[in-house]
């Protein structure tokens, strides 16, 4: 089926709101939605026009049980509390925001079976292993790219949460911007397509080169950048944390 | 409106962990979405389970709310729709539970005094200024957006409530949906 055609996509995203898609038609949509931001528009608009439908079904007050049984789903909370805070100390206050929020959005698109089990959210972080990771953003603060390497490693993986083009005849430079002194090359990545992974190996381990990287970003080059070469405009950026 | 942005304010701290804001939005919209998958699904201990299901949901995605394009009631509404249909498309459970609307042709029991579809739909139609785009649909058209919507019926469960064939009810819908779009899209 052509889902490029706007008239088809609209009237597949219609049935999919109103729900009269289903069976195989419908997770081919599922996965169109993850890929499409055309299709998650026209779904959206959707959205909006039917859900005015909604406003005429009575409330029915849903038994106590129902809070009690998901707020016992959403874990418990001592600990989740003491690592948010942690988040959110390393940051400054906006900063934190955003990335909590697009760190939170990126490790949904990364694993959404992980956030559907009975376990809470804190014993998914403990069972991370010890890796360096970065969120990078375009220039709209939506999450494009999620950079990660274990400690110990050099070779980088790169999950691609948003398209990337690279224009003809450039390659797309990542680049570590330590908390002091000049951004240094990491490697070049070839951006695969959403929800897709890539990786590149770098001339070092992931401790060795990050320790003191705060930032991590990418910029279109005409070739892979040199040590002590200065970096272009960055398209990507944002903040690299160690996950211990 | 002010609960809306109250909402959306609560949707962003949920977003970061905040359980007091969670709180608040469960109290503020759990009637309302228990409604619509009460309506959806016909049975109280599957509603409920849909209901926890959708909220967890809201908890872990709460930061994939975006407050710019959407009313939070729309974004809520979706996920627990989306979660009903799930279950009421899995045919095991419709024979399982003993749900209405399976393909045999039987009719929908609606035992108590619960609105049915079209009147539900006249009451969504009267709050609103969309009014008169459902009456300009043919009767045929509203009723199978009402059965799909309310009750969240297949094109062959529309069409063996209605006594129609299924061909006509997959046309009825696609047109009655398209019109209602372009009917919209005047008033807007």
């Amino acid at each position: 089926m052509n889902y490029n055609r706007a008239d088809l996509l609209d009237r597949l995203a219609s049935e999919y709101v109103l729900g009269t898609l289903h069976g195989a038609a419908r997770r081919r949509f599922d996965k169109l939605l993850i890929e499409s931001p055309a299709a998650r528009d026209a779904v959206h608009a959707w959205e909006q026009r039917l859900s005015q439908l909604a406003a005429s079904v009575a409330p029915v007050t849903p038994p106590a049980r129902v809070w009690a049984a998901t707020e016992a789903r959403i874990g418990p909370t001592a600990k989740a509390r003491q690592q948010r805070s942690w988040w959110s100390t390393l940051w400054k206050p906006a900063l934190g925001f955003a990335f909590g929020a697009a760190l939170t959005f990126a490790l949904v698109q990364l694993m959404p079976g992980a956030f559907v089990s009975l376990d809470g959210l804190a014993q998914r972080e403990q069972a991370l292993p010890q890796s360096y990771v970065g969120l990078l953003l375009d220039r709209e603060g939506l999450p494009t790219l999620l950079i990660s390497s274990t400690r110990h490693g050099t070779r980088v993986t790169v999950k691609s949460l948003r398209p990337v083009t690279v224009p003809a005849g450039k390659v797309a430079q990542v680049w570590a911007l330590p908390k002091e002194g000049a951004a240094f090359p990491l490697g070049v990545v070839v951006p695969t397509k959403p929800p897709g992974n890539t990786s590149f190996e770098m001339s070092a381990t992931s401790e060795k080169l990050l320790a003191n990287v705060t930032r991590l970003a990418v910029s279109f080059e005409d070739a892979p950048a040199q040590a002590g070469a200065k970096p272009g405009e960055f398209v990507l950026s944002g903040p690299c944390v160690k996950l211990w | 409106m002010a609960e809306s942005t109250a909402l959306q304010k609560d949707l962003a701290r949920v977003a970061l962990g905040d359980r007091a804001a969670f709180a608040r939005v469960y109290q503020a919209t759990s009637a309302h979405l228990f409604g619509v998958a009460l309506r959806i699904l016909n049975r109280r201990d599957v509603a409920e389970d849909v209901l926890q299901e959708a909220f967890v949901s809201v908890w872990h995605h709460a930061a994939s709310y975006q407050a710019a394009s959407s009313q939070p009631m729309t974004w809520l509404i979706s996920i627990v729709r989306n979660k009903a249909l799930d279950v009421v498309r899995s045919a095991a459970v419709r024979h399982e539970t003993g749900m209405p609307a399976s393909a045999s042709g039987e009719e929908i029991d609606i035992e108590d005094e619960r609105p049915s579809p079209l009147q539900l739909l006249t009451q969504a139609t009267d709050a609103l200024a969309i009014r008169g785009c459902m009456e300009a649909l043919d009767a045929s058209h509203r009723q199978c957006l009402a059965l799909a919507y309310y009750h969240g019926m297949s094109h062959s469960e529309v069409a063996a409530h209605l006594r129609a064939p299924l061909g006509s009810v997959k046309a009825w819908v696609r047109r009655g949906l398209e019109r209602l779009k372009k009917c919209m899209e005047n008033i807007a």
